[in-house]
């Protein structure tokens, strides 16, 4: 299966690569979306850090999340990844878990275990454009876009940006007719994104609002997305980060939901 | 004769011309501002308004709440599209149905354009909150054991197979069972929200424009009471535009039947036009918006302006032949007129002016520019007409007045005339035999107005064949309802003090039966400084426990956190497992009401959530034990396309909840009724915590001002009727003469609702408002008659001779006035909206009822109560009156 996976992946690549052969800009575009994609997910062997997460609606309304997240990376060229989310507050959410094994050419693994109703239950993965947990990120969000799933084009590049259009392959399978994204030079982190609709329109806004280096990476501290059309956004802060702890990947397992392996998440 | 009659006979040209100059002046001041934006700046452009709300002042607190709710919950007007496909035997779930409906959602989403006063604003659908198969989520089972969100119908069907899933996944959302798809599972229905009610037309206009292009069977259905409010707004327009001119057109050739000189009676029309154009115009430079009130001011204003006017050219006609000079006769016509004229416009202002006792703003501000409308025209009836009359060319009257020798030598000639005569006659011999039969219809138009039911719905204001009644009819028998209604809930309930709350639970710790849980009380203080709130602490507690017990089997550590978290703290309201178990009785309680097609509130969601974790099981559908089972069940839905539809049911803090009514009737009785019901379960069943009720949406709205105009018009009637009263008693320097004023006007009143109660017509706005009408005209005939028989009486000193001479022309006046108005305004009839057709018929019929209690039942009274009223007149008429009776 694992082959079939790698020779998929590299016929996409070589697919992606025939397409634009003869255009040496196209490439370096695809390079910018495989480092920026590396850089927002695939630091370090594993990770873990703790999110505070902020909704506030239209109204000004605020409702806050708090969790802690560990990462495993499972393969060297940005693939496979398994992530634990473990939440804590609200208080009638506690103990709740997230978790999910990002899959490089198939659907994603996601399981919820759900603690006041002693329940497991594997959560389709189907469509990944859902709300997160009630937020105004969604699940691919989280864990990241295949970039494979889009065209990109360099539209323009500034002193300190690239400017990348992303035009989804399957339409039908995205609310978005394309996004567009400010990729910062020096730390291929992302700056800005905006999803346009069919009318041409900015509706939702993914922004990066701080970046520290941590442990010798580039890493986001603080991002938003933003309903632009409302005003309604959701704001993360990330603290206690950490790369690079030895994670076993059996922590990532059904077993280790109904008890939260308090070692790594602390 | 009035100082301003003698001055427009001085300078009839300016008088003919005043009228016309101050119109078109009005009309710039309206029109300039409506076309150009930059004089709205400093000038009230025209504006419409049709939006019920408005009935109520701003700050009204039903208002206030219902806005203030609707802003927390995020709920916005709806426009409903029902689609229906008689031809198929699956009905609309077929490729080519599902493939429009799919195509209209799509369209739909994109309707919006920049705001007009805020270009960073969009006005239009709001495409979010649309609810079509492509737009909502379906929670189900995906592979065994997983739990699926996906779009209920992500694209058009390809495959028959395909159509007919989305109805089977529909039926199984309880959310979504009944409203998206209709009950019997043949149709399917969109649920539009729109930024704001008053674009509900141009968006319907839009929706229809694209519906139009779809080939095939599917019937579509639009509707929803912003609708219908606006599509009344529009209509209301255009009925101004036919109705009106027709109107006039057939007051037109009755007074040319009377009168036969065409020019003369071109005045009345104008001065009734020139009435109307100014009044509007000062209602709108004023800076009022047109109301579904005030937009039926021209048809009030136009009898009354008329009415004086006939007044006049009524005498004059009859007058003319004795003087044969205009000059002459118009002195001698406004002299007898011009107080009783004075007077009844007085009395008819008056009696809309106390429309302003009814706190409804659109009233208020319909009686004052009606009064103000009356004013006006009696300005211009007492000042134009004599002037205009002077500009004709004397031999236009050449042929002009009544052949009064003729009519008097043989009297078939003049039918009129003699069997006016005759009724007097007639009336004042059989004078006890009137008063018995008009004792009878007043004892049974009492019985009849004490059936009167107060009810209002604006879908019943179009007519039964109206596409609004015909989409209203279809779309309520099929789904849950088009009516919206909601049930606001909320707690009062106090929290504990944190501080309260740590010690408390330090004491439940160390008596526990456990010693492990005993043992963490020792700790708590530390821990609950580190903490803030009491939910915080739990957190902590559960961490230090499972510290504790990390040697222990899974199994045990979860059953003392199962104990240690049931002292946790009091949950929020609108978790609370017994709240929504009560609140779940509520709504089946709703269902059972018969006022109630479908509820809704996050008690479905929790419960539908709650099965499809259990595997879809139907058993399952329930509300789980605990609050946390049910906050955890909560944050699964929001995993979905659409979480914040979970917010139009619960505030984020869950202390406030809403339950989401759908009617099947826009009545307000229905409305009523359902609020008392509803008042009565939280009475009779005691919520498990404390829980407040209060309802919002258009409905309450509706029954809220309702509730208000009737006790609002019952005042306004009583307020002017005192007010007419007074003033007949200073007209008549005597106080049964006043009586006698105010008997034809009671009887009219009397007989309307009689008559309306008998037909078992619902009272409603603008039934409400005639009573006003009715006040202000029919005085106006019973003071014509009585102030003119006082005359006459002065003249001839007995009362047989006076009745016949109030018979002559006086009476010829009333009567032609009555015939003018009451066929004048059958032509409303035409009308497809109700309010309009309701306003002609009643016009019509109270000016009949009028015309014939003065004209029948004042001289029979007369005759009965002589010796009284002309007692006054003297000792000479007194001896004479006497000998007459003798």
């Amino acid at each position: 299966m694992k082959n079939l996976a790698t020779i998929l992946t590299s016929l996409s690549f070589t697919l992606v690569a025939m397409q634009y052969a003869n255009n040496a800009e196209a490439i370096e575009v695809q390079e910018i979306v495989k480092q920026t994609n590396h850089n927002i997910l695939y630091q370090g062997d594993d990770g873990k850090t703790k999110i505070d997460m902020r909704i506030i609606d239209s109204q000004g309304r605020e409702r806050t999340r708090q969790l802690t997240m560990l990462r495993k990376n499972l393969d060297d060229d940005d693939g496979l990844q398994k992530y634990y989310l473990y939440f804590s507050k609200p208080a009638d959410i506690n103990k709740m878990v997230f978790m999910a094994w990002k899959n490089v050419n198939q659907d994603d693994d996601r399981w919820l275990y759900l603690p006041a109703l002693d329940l497991v239950r594997r959560i389709a993965a189907s469509d990944e454009r859902t709300s997160f947990v009630g937020s105004h990120f969604f699940y691919e969000d989280v864990s990241g876009r295949n970039i494979d799933e889009d065209v990109h084009e360099l539209i323009e590049e500034t002193d300190e940006h690239y400017v990348v259009k992303s035009v989804p392959v399957d339409a039908s399978s995205v609310e978005f007719e394309y996004y567009i994204n400010w990729v910062d030079k020096q730390t291929f982190l992302p700056i800005k994104a905006e999803y346009y609709n069919q009318q041409e329109r900015v509706y939702r806004t993914y922004s990066v609002l701080k970046v520290e280096v941590i442990e010798g990476y580039h890493t986001i501290v603080q991002s938003q997305m933003e309903d632009t059309l409302t005003g309604a956004k959701t704001i993360l802060d990330f603290s206690e980060i950490d790369y690079d702890i030895d994670i076993p990947e059996n922590i990532f397992s059904e077993r280790y939901l109904r008890r939260a392996p308090r070692k790594y998440l602390r | 004769m009035s100082v301003l009659s003698e001055r427009a006979v001085k300078s009839p040209k300016l008088f003919v011309w005043l009228p016309a100059l101050l119109s078109m002046l009005v009309i710039l001041m309206v029109v300039i501002p409506t076309v150009s934006p930059i004089v709205a700046k400093y000038l009230h452009p025209l504006t419409i308004d049709v939006d019920p709300e408005n009935m109520l002042f701003e700050d009204d607190p039903e208002r206030v709440f219902h806005r203030q709710q609707k802003q927390v919950f995020d709920i916005n007007d709806l426009i409903i599209v029902g689609v229906v496909n008689k031809q198929d035997e699956n009905g609309v779930f077929n490729i080519d149905s599902l493939s429009n409906i799919y195509d209209l959602t799509e369209f739909a989403k994109n309707i919006q354009w920049p705001s007009k006063d805020d270009a960073q604003t969009v006005e239009g659908v709001i495409a979010v909150d649309l609810i079509s198969p492509s737009t909502v989520d379906n929670i189900s089972q995906g592979d065994p054991g997983t739990v699926k969100f996906d779009w209920l119908m992500s694209a058009a069907p390809t495959t028959d197979e395909e159509a007919l899933a989305v109805r089977e996944k529909a039926r199984n959302q309880p959310l979504l069972n009944g409203s998206l798809l209709s009950e019997d599972g043949q149709a399917l229905a969109l649920y539009i929200p729109i930024t704001s009610k008053t674009i509900s037309y141009r968006i319907t206009s839009i929706l229809q424009e694209r519906i139009d292009s779809y080939a095939g069977d599917d019937e579509f259905y639009i509707s929803g009471l912003p609708v219908a409010q606006d599509t009344f707004g529009v209509e209301m327009f255009i009925q101004m535009g036919i109705t009106t001119p027709i109107a006039m057109t057939l007051i037109f050739l009755l007074l040319w039947y009377f009168f036969g000189n065409v020019r003369l009676i071109i005045s009345p029309l104008l001065v009734a036009m020139a009435s109307v154009t100014l009044t509007i115009g000062l209602l709108v430079i004023s800076g009022n918006n047109i109301h579904i009130m005030s937009s039926m001011i021209p048809i009030f204003i136009m009898p009354i302006a008329i009415l004086d006017a006939i007044h006049i050219l009524s005498e004059f006609y009859d007058k003319y032949p004795d003087f044969k000079d205009r000059k002459k006769t118009i002195k001698h016509v406004m002299r007898e007129l011009s107080k009783p004229m004075l007077f009844t416009t007085i009395t008819t202002a008056v009696g809309f002016f106390s429309l302003n006792l009814t706190p409804l703003p659109p009233i208020q501000v319909f009686g004052t520019f009606i009064g103000l409308g009356v004013i006006i025209a009696w300005f211009f009836t007492i000042t134009f007409i004599p002037a205009y009359i002077l500009l004709m060319p004397e031999s236009n009257f050449s042929d002009f007045g009544i052949k009064k020798e003729v009519a008097q030598e043989d009297k078939k000639i003049n039918l009129f005339a003699r069997v006016l005569g005759a009724t007097g006659a007639w009336s004042h011999r059989h004078a006890k035999a009137v008063l018995i039969i008009t004792t009878l219809i007043l004892g049974g138009s009492i019985y009849g107005a004490s059936k009167i039911e107060a009810n209002d719905n604006i879908v019943k204001w179009f007519e039964e064949g109206h596409k609004i009644r015909i989409a209203d009819k279809a779309l309520n028998e099929m789904f849950a309802g088009t009516y919206m209604s909601y049930l606001s809930l909320r707690s009062d309930e106090t929290e504990q003090s944190y501080e309260d709350f740590v010690s408390e639970t330090e004491v439940k710790l160390s008596n526990h039966d456990s010693s492990m849980l005993g043992s963490l009380a020792e700790g708590i203080n530390e821990l609950a400084l580190q903490a803030q709130t009491s939910e915080q602490l739990m957190n902590l507690l559960v961490e230090k426990l499972e510290l504790q017990t990390e040697d222990e089997s899974l199994d045990d550590y979860l059953a003392l956190e199962k104990e240690l978290l049931i002292l946790g703290p009091m949950s929020q309201v609108f978790k609370d497992p017994q709240v929504l178990n009560y609140i779940a009785g509520l709504q089946s309680y709703l269902l059972e009401t018969g006022y109630v097609g479908k509820s809704n509130s996050v008690v479905e969601i929790v419960k539908t959530v709650h099965r499809e974790l259990f595997s879809g099981d139907e058993n399952e559908y329930r509300i789980p034990a605990t609050a946390t089972a049910v906050a955890q069940t909560l944050i699964t839905f929001q995993n979905s396309h659409r979480p914040h539809d979970l917010w139009r049911f619960v505030t984020p803090d869950y202390l406030q909840a809403n339950v989401w009514l759908q009617l099947k009737s826009g009545d307000n009785q229905d409305m009523i009724k359902l609020e008392s019901a509803v008042a009565d379960y939280f009475v009779n069943n005691p919520a498990p915590r404390e829980l407040q009720h209060q309802w919002f949406g258009l409905n309450h709205i509706n029954v809220t001002w309702q509730e208000q105009i009737v006790i609002g018009m019952a005042t306004a009637l009583a307020g002017s009727f005192v007010v007419v009263l007074l003033m007949m008693v200073f007209l008549f320097r005597s106080l049964l003469w006043a009586l006698l004023a105010m008997i034809p006007l009671s009887f009219s009143i009397a007989v309307l609702y009689g008559i309306i109660g008998f037909m078992g017509k619902d009272y409603d706005a603008p039934i409400a408002i005639l009573s006003a009408l009715i006040l202000g005209l029919t005085v106006d005939y019973a003071i014509h008659f009585l102030s003119r028989t006082r005359v006459l009486y002065k003249e001839f000193q007995n009362w047989p001779d006076t009745i016949v001479a109030v018979y002559g022309e006086p009476a010829r006046a009333i009567s032609r006035n009555v015939i003018i108005m009451g066929v004048g305004f059958l032509p409303l009839l035409l009308a497809p909206l109700v309010p309009y057709k309701d306003v002609g018929m009643f016009i019509s019929s109270i000016l009949v009822f009028a015309g014939v209690a003065t004209l029948i039942i004042l001289p029979a009274l007369i005759s009965l109560l002589q010796g009284f009223l002309f007692k006054t007149e003297g000792n000479e008429t007194e001896i004479n009156l006497k000998t007459e009776v003798n």
